[in-house]
């Protein structure tokens, strides 16, 4: 190689014949390369000011022979001719590159193609991402039980759950339509949980979808809710494993949540062991983590929450050691049970008669005494 | 839906307008132009700015597309498997590719095509033009002038807390009488909500946040989601028309939604469960104006709308496939996906093929 160059610097500056052309294809980090290039060849591309079809005539990068060439930017730098993909390419694919000697403005026509296939090695090829909890964690949910969450051990794909989530009746039968057709980017942002929607008209007697499927949930069964393993994680590939859990289906819950009713285990002052909230049901995990707080004297008090024991619990830890007196629980109204009863609302209201007047979050205040 | 109309008597929306108070503005323009995370759905003001969703980043942006508005031709040419051919010039395969929304300009006619590459959170965006000769180019975000909008983010009670998954999702964006409408989800609550943005976004102060809710007679309340909407004129009257999940479709006034006050929607058709719409337009043939939605699970439906003014609202229980206002399913146009009016006489639709591919189809309005 180096000998190579010291020759072509050699002829160049003594102004001898013209060097031929070698040229090589490599792919570096990020960019196509063409190294082996004449002086004269690699000033006259770089003189050349090409419209994009002329570079891509002389070289071509595609993610196959046939396909047409992909968007990306043409430079010479230095020795060197560079490719550079508007988009990374991608790890475990291989890319053809075709560079024809021919499209060098001057150069006779019918030299041959010089052509490479190139890429970089996969750097995922086991499944290994599956799912690690699904919300709610008890054993039974009500029958009419409104969304899950399906948590997933790693990021995965922009693919929706609709079509890998399937539901079994005690008897292995699959239930159709339970799951609402909203075939939406429900995922968090980190793509690790993605949100379920369960159609709360499939347990109402008399219907028409319920009078030709059945209903969704029967109170005193069990269902088994199926995550399929070719739901695609981040990096293209399956789940390592299909998931299955059964639940015990309870009665429907129609009451709206009431944080009346909630027992608060304040905890001693001077220290800080957590505040302890039991709502004596399951309510919903997502909601549960931005839903309640604690105040003092309308201030935030800063600390850890965590969801506790089937989600019937809320524990806060406070950063600082909690002081005698009069602290606040802070419940926000959007607050929902696992059938989408809201604080104060049901689900299912007669909207004719009452109609909400502020969408905004309302606030309920529950007092505890530390002493 | 099936929680819905079927059962259902009137739908009552339940829209009550507040002042969103956290409302995040705009950023104007940088040099190095929009970072979108993500990109769809897309629509077009009538000035031919492109408003395009990041439902990565919970936030609007609003481009000028300046000489990339248009491509050597007027309109837009069909192609066969044209998620193969936007995967090639990306780089990778069909697979790892999702098109999120097309929209056709108003003044040049190109279809403008939203396209997600990659598979996880790191995704990127990325927009082509379709031209009058089938010519695909890719429109370089970067260096296009823009303004953009958060969502705002409902309050937190426990607002030290950063362990928060929730997201919005925008499925749906229209723009009228000098307002972005944008409709949308989140994956915690369950309600959507509809939102106007006055543009240019300078002027977002003015913004106003809306809730919808359902009702019906047998006091089920629903909080079904809006998927698609449309803003059309029934008795000089601009109204929003909204096909909502499992799949009622509901008309009401714009001039309504006004901060404070309720908005109470009609529900003129059932158009079956387990159905979403996915896009919806309006058009004119002869005499007569018809909505043509594209469904996922009911094909192509073409409605009209000569009696959307005077269509009696569903008030009681429908407890048959459908309900109210009759619709006709277009047999010819299968697997649509993504649809827009291309021009007076023709829609432009992506549309899954039978062998599996995505074309874009020039198809004439039924």
């Amino acid at each position: 190689m180096a000998a190579s160059c010291l020759l072509a610097l050699c002829l160049l500056a003594c102004g001898g014949a013209a060097v031929p052309d070698a040229p090589t294809i490599a792919l570096g980090d990020e960019a196509v390369e063409v190294h082996g290039l004449s002086g004269d060849t690699l000033g006259t591309l770089a003189r050349g000011a090409f419209t994009d079809d002329e570079w891509r005539r002389l070289l071509k990068v595609s993610v196959s022979a046939e396909a047409p060439p992909m968007l990306g930017r043409y430079a010479v730098e230095g020795t060197v001719v560079r490719f550079t993909p508007e988009f990374p390419f991608d790890a475990g694919r291989q890319y053809a590159v075709a560079f024809d000697p021919s499209a060098v403005p001057g150069a006779p026509g019918g030299l041959d193609l010089v052509t490479a296939s190139v890429g970089h090695p996969a750097e995922h090829t086991e499944p290994t991402t599956v799912v690690s909890r699904i919300y709610p964690t008890g054993d039974e949910i009500p029958e009419n039980v409104l969304r899950m969450y399906v948590e997933f051990s790693g990021p995965m794909g922009r693919k929706s759950g609709v079509e890998y989530i399937h539901l079994l009746d005690d008897t292995g039968r699959e239930i159709p339509g339970a799951v609402l057709p909203l075939d939406y980017q429900f995922w968090s942002p980190d793509h690790t949980r993605f949100t379920v929607f369960f159609d709360p008209g499939r347990v109402k007697d008399g219907i028409l979808p319920n009078r030709e499927m059945g209903r969704a949930f029967t109170p005193g069964r069990t269902v088994t809710l199926v995550i399929g393993r070719d739901w695609l994680d981040e990096h293209g590939l399956p789940l390592r494993e299909e998931y299955r859990r059964t639940f015990r289906t309870g009665p429907a819950d129609t009451d709206p949540v009431d944080p009346q009713r909630w027992q608060i285990a304040a905890p001693p002052r001077a220290g800080r062991e957590p505040v302890r909230v039991t709502f004596g049901e399951p309510l919903d995990h997502g909601l549960l983590m931005r839903s309640l707080g604690i105040r003092r004297d309308g201030e935030v008090v800063n600390g850890e929450a965590e969801v506790a024991e089937g989600e019937t619990e809320w524990r806060f830890t406070p950063s600082e050691p909690w002081q005698p007196g009069t602290y606040q629980l802070l419940a926000l109204d959007i607050l929902e049970d696992l059938a989408g009863n809201q604080v104060g609302r049901a689900f299912e209201v007669d909207t004719f008669d009452r109609v909400d007047d502020d969408p905004n979050p309302q606030t309920i205040m529950r007092p505890f005494e530390v002493r | 839906m099936r929680f819905l109309p079927r059962l259902l008597g009137v739908v009552v929306i339940a829209a009550a307008v507040t002042w969103w108070a956290p409302w995040t503005p705009v950023v104007a323009q940088s040099p190095g132009g929009p970072s979108m995370a993500s990109i769809g759905p897309l629509t077009f003001g009538p000035d031919g700015t492109l408003f395009a969703a990041d439902n990565q980043a919970a936030a609007v942006f609003a481009l000028d597309l300046g000489a990339a508005a248009s491509g050597a031709a007027q309109g837009a040419k069909g192609t066969d498997a044209l998620d193969q051919k936007l995967a090639a010039l990306l780089g990778t395969d069909a697979r790892s590719i999702s098109i999120t929304d097309l929209a056709v300009h108003p003044r040049s006619r190109n279809a403008f095509v939203s396209v997600m590459r990659g598979q996880g959170a790191g995704a990127a965006p990325a927009l082509f033009r379709v031209d009058g000769n089938g010519q695909i180019e890719m429109v370089r975000l970067a260096g296009l002038a823009f303004q953009k909008v958060d969502l705002p983010n409902p309050p937190a009670a426990n607002p030290g807390d950063r362990r928060n998954p929730r997201a919005s999702v925008v499925t749906d964006m229209a723009f009228a009488d000098g307002r972005l409408w944008v409709a949308g989800l989140s994956n915690e609550e369950f309600a959507s909500k509809l939102r106007a943005i006055p543009y240019p976004f300078a002027r977002v102060d003015e913004g106003t946040s809306v809730e919808i809710y359902h009702g019906n007679h047998r006091q089920l309340e629903t909080r079904s989601p809006v998927n698609a909407f449309v803003p059309f004129t029934i008795n000089n009257q601009s109204h929003l028309v909204a096909g909502y999940t499992c799949t009622p479709l509901v008309k009401f006034p714009i001039a309504n939604l006004k901060p404070g006050e309720k908005v109470r929607g009609t529900t003129i058709a059932e158009m079956g469960a387990g159905n979403r719409v996915l896009d919806m337009i309006v058009y004119t043939k002869g005499a007569d104006q018809f909505l043509l939605t594209a469904n996922n699970s009911r094909g192509v439906m073409k409605i009209p709308t000569k009696d959307f003014a005077t269509a009696a609202a569903i008030t009681t229980p429908v407890d048959t496939e459908t309900g109210g206002i009759a619709y006709q399913t277009i047999q010819s146009m299968q697997g649509v996906e993504q649809l827009d009016k291309l021009d007076d006489r023709n829609a432009i639709v992506v549309a899954r093929s039978a062998s599996g591919a995505m074309d874009l189809q020039v198809v004439p309005l039924p």
